[in-house]
């Protein structure tokens, strides 16, 4: 490059330099004075040192962005640009300097040169590059005003609830805190059973035994709890939110709650068992509550004259013994009416409203089915599932000419009932919904099933809740 | 000859034929500096203007002064394109014996005015493309070549005026600038009312020679042209589409089509010449600046907004010139880079 060219660009880079520290450096001045307001804010903290801390952050601001401004490269085609418009020399000097040196130049490149040259050489050096203000320096007196406005006025009280006390008292209560919470999450541990049994009082009786001049060996009991960490536990409030993340976690697994409807109150027999066992539970017969025996009594017979019972005769056996005193006799007649209440539930869980089940007298009591159909078809007692009963030879009896051919009927046990079978909807409404349903709980379970399998396979199910039906299902059939 | 003297002489050719012109032509400085920049870039030149303005006048002038075949072809509705190109006839020999023989049309000249070439049908304006674009034409299969230099001035009459077949945007394409004749001042007037009836009309010196023209047209492609200035006129052009997503706010609003590359190379080719017409040898922001509406005012095609709105399309060209500087970089980005 010639030499008069490189001059110019050389002083205007350097005039751009300048320029951009000064640029540079007063937005500096506006970011340092920002933090020198947060330093003599917090002057009553940092004491002494808030002045200090304030200047250097206003002189590390000014002095960073001089810096950055000096340091940052100007191309020397952008100086020429600058200089071409300054001096009005229409792009010469620019052009020039990039067609200089490249290999595709034409024959007048070099008159080009050579005329950029001149008019370059006959140059008077002036300052071309104009000061720049950047945004920040219009609002760079507030910062300023806010400094002087924090160091003038008194110290601002700072809040303190929440910031660390940093005190030896502090640390001495903290450790005990936290030695607190260990012990606590010791005790939500499960521990062996010898475990469990407090050390520390065993400590302590035995301190007291070896005898001693101090206030709590005095033969004071209380003092033993005054002194224990129980006594001076506070509400653990982080077992608590941790109770309440296992509930809702609970919560959020509905499905996979037991349905506590389906096994305590719709078993009869259970409800019944389970209130006896609580109300004889460790207890003789001479100390139980005669009171609540014969509400419970009342409650045997109640049910037995709903669901035609036979454990009626039991149960007023028991209210005479009972009204004679004579508790020991009254709870062997709730034994055996308990018992025959849990036959009676057993009978209708194995072939419940089907036909050729094992509950033929029930059948004959409600009524169903038995119309049209000769009675060699019928199965009797004993051709359910229940084992060794039947006229098979089969345990489970012969169940082919039981089942109907559709694949509905898979896994129904038993017959479904007779009548016109236009649909497998079990929950109708209108005039068809005040008739009982016409097809076992079980076949409507496979029906669905099936269904369920056919979509899985189809996948028309998304693959993350495959796994999810399937327990679904598999739960259903359990119960 | 070294390369400072070439530019001279061009510079000397340039302002001794604008003298020449000026002889006739009172006034239109612009208009005839622009005729002799589209000349030595290698264009044609498209002059737009109501009757009476001397647009015939400025290009019957030009051809004298320069030694070249010059032919004027007056387009009327029931041109035919053969009436421009030329056809085969039959011609008889004196044994008797006839053969086909190709009659050039008046499309074979060096420069070719086309006056009112707007009250032509778009049929016959077409038949000047080929020739505009390839310096040939081609007739019953056989390409001919156009005498070298070639250039087609072209005049017409505004849009709006009765009788007149909008030029097809093709055909525009072909022209490298299109330029408005206004209406002279009343000095401008004095001085021809004064020229035009004198006893003894001006006299035009013959130049330049059409080897000089084809001599000065290689100079002009040496030129150079600084990356940056480069950058400028691909900017302007670019900013002439609405779909450039740098577009101005008026392109989108009021730009249907923006210009083609040929608004581009006419834009630098213009800028070359313009350059070495003021003595210099390198290409500056403000050639491109000067000749952008002579450029791009008949490429950009408006909207039904920019019509109805009555747009302007050379105020529209220079806010586009605006935005495309403003982009490629001004001073403060030049600063802070």
């Amino acid at each position: 490059m010639p030499e008069p060219l490189a001059d110019v660009v050389q002083r205007v880079s350097v005039q751009v330099r300048w320029r951009r520290a000064e640029y540079f450096a007063l937005r500096g001045l506006f970011y340092g004075a920002i933090v020198a307001v947060a330093a003599l804010v917090l002057k009553s903290p940092l004491r002494g040192r808030a002045v200090p801390v304030a200047l250097v952050a206003i002189a590390v601001g000014i002095l960073a962005g001089a810096l950055w401004g000096f340091v940052k490269r100007v191309p020397p085609v952008d100086a020429a640009r600058l200089a071409d418009r300054a001096f009005g020399l229409h792009d010469r000097i620019a052009t020039a300097l990039e067609w200089a040196a490249r290999p595709d130049r034409t024959p007048l490149v070099d008159a080009l040169v050579q005329d950029a040259t001149a008019r370059a050489a006959s140059l008077a050096p002036r300052q071309i590059v104009g000061r720049r203000l950047p945004r920040e320096a219009r609002w760079l007196p507030a910062p300023l005003a806010v400094a002087l406005l924090v160091l003038l006025a008194p110290p601002l009280p700072l809040p303190s609830g929440r910031l660390p006390d940093l005190t030896p008292a502090g640390e001495s209560e903290e450790t005990k805190e936290r030695g607190e919470m260990a012990m606590m999450d010791q005790q939500r541990q499960p521990l062996p059973r010898d475990q469990v049994k407090r050390s520390a009082l065993e400590e302590r009786d035995f301190n007291r035994r070896a005898g001693g001049a101090s206030a709590a060996m005095s033969g004071d009991l209380s003092a033993i709890f005054k002194d224990t960490s129980i006594a001076n536990q506070r509400p653990d409030f982080n077992s608590f939110l941790k109770k309440g993340d296992e509930r809702l976690r609970m919560l959020e697994q509905a499905d996979r709650l037991p349905d506590l409807q389906s096994d305590y109150t719709a078993s009869q027999y259970k409800m019944i068992f389970r209130r006896s066992k609580e109300l004889t539970g460790g207890l003789r017969p001479d100390q139980i509550s005669p009171q609540k025996l014969r509400e419970l009594l009342d409650e045997m017979e109640r049910l037995g004259r709903k669901n035609s019972g036979n454990w009626g005769s039991d149960v007023n056996e028991a209210m005479e013994a009972l009204e004679g005193g004579q508790q020991d006799r009254a709870m062997d007649a709730m034994e055996k009416a308990l018992n025959k209440m849990r036959a009676l539930e057993e009978r209708d869980r194995g072939g419940k409203a089907l036909k050729g089940g094992r509950d033929a007298s029930g059948r004959k009591d409600r009524g169903r089915g038995g119309a049209g159909m000769p009675d060699d078809q019928d199965f009797g007692e004993g051709e359910g599932s229940l084992p060794g009963k039947g006229k098979s030879a089969s345990p489970k009896g012969e169940p082919s000419h039981r089942l109907r051919g559709t694949p509905y009927d898979v896994g129904v046990e038993g017959e479904s009932r007779r009548g016109k079978k236009d649909g497998y909807d079990t929950n109708m409404t209108g005039k068809g919904g005040q008739m009982g349903s016409r097809l076992g709980y079980l076949g409507v379970i496979g029906q669905y099933r099936k269904m369920m399998e056919d979509s899985i396979a189809r996948e028309q199910v998304p693959r993350d809740l495959h796994g999810q039906i399937k327990d679904y299902f598999q739960a259903l059939e359990e119960r | 000859m070294t390369q400072e003297a070439r530019v001279q002489e061009f510079v000397a050719a340039f302002e001794k034929l604008r003298a020449e012109v000026e002889k006739v032509i009172v006034g239109h400085r612009e208009i005839i500096d622009h005729v002799l920049v589209g000349m030595f870039a290698g264009g044609h030149v498209l002059l737009e203007g109501v009757p009476g303005l001397g647009k015939t006048l400025l290009i019957k002038t030009l051809a004298e002064g320069l030694e070249l075949k010059f032919a004027r072809i007056q387009f009327t509705p029931d041109l035919m394109p053969a009436d421009i190109i030329g056809t085969n006839v039959i011609v008889e020999e004196s044994d008797g014996r006839k053969h086909v023989q190709f009659q050039q049309g008046p499309i074979f000249a060096h420069i070719l005015l086309a006056d009112e070439i707007n009250r032509a049908t778009p049929k016959t304006q077409s038949a000047l493309l080929e020739g505009m674009q390839e310096a040939c034409v081609t007739v019953s299969g056989l390409s001919r070549p156009l005498p070298s230099p070639f250039f087609v001035l072209a005049t017409q009459n505004p849009i709006e005026m009765e009788g007149t077949y909008p030029l097809p945007e093709a055909q525009l394409d072909r022209f490298l600038f299109k330029l408005r004749v206004r209406y002279p001042a009343i000095e401008e007037l004095n001085a021809i009312i004064d020229r035009t009836t004198h006893a003894r009309p001006a006299t035009v010196e013959r130049v330049m020679t059409g080897a000089a023209v084809l001599g000065f047209r290689e100079l002009v492609r040496e030129v150079p042209v600084a990356s940056h200035v480069r950058d400028l006129a691909s900017a302007i052009v670019m900013a002439t589409h609405p779909a450039w997503e740098h577009a101005p706010e008026v392109t989108r609003r009021f730009v249907r089509y923006g210009a083609s590359p040929r608004g581009a190379q006419a834009l630098i080719l213009g800028a070359k010449v313009r350059a070495l017409a003021e003595g210099r040898y390198n290409v500056s922001v403000e050639d491109l600046k000067i000749l952008a509406a002579p450029s791009l005012r008949h490429r950009i095609i408006l909207n039904f907004e920019g019509e109805a709105e009555g747009v302007d399309v050379d105020r529209l060209v220079g806010d586009i010139v605006e935005s495309a500087e403003a982009r490629v970089g001004q001073a403060r980005e030049l600063f802070l880079r």
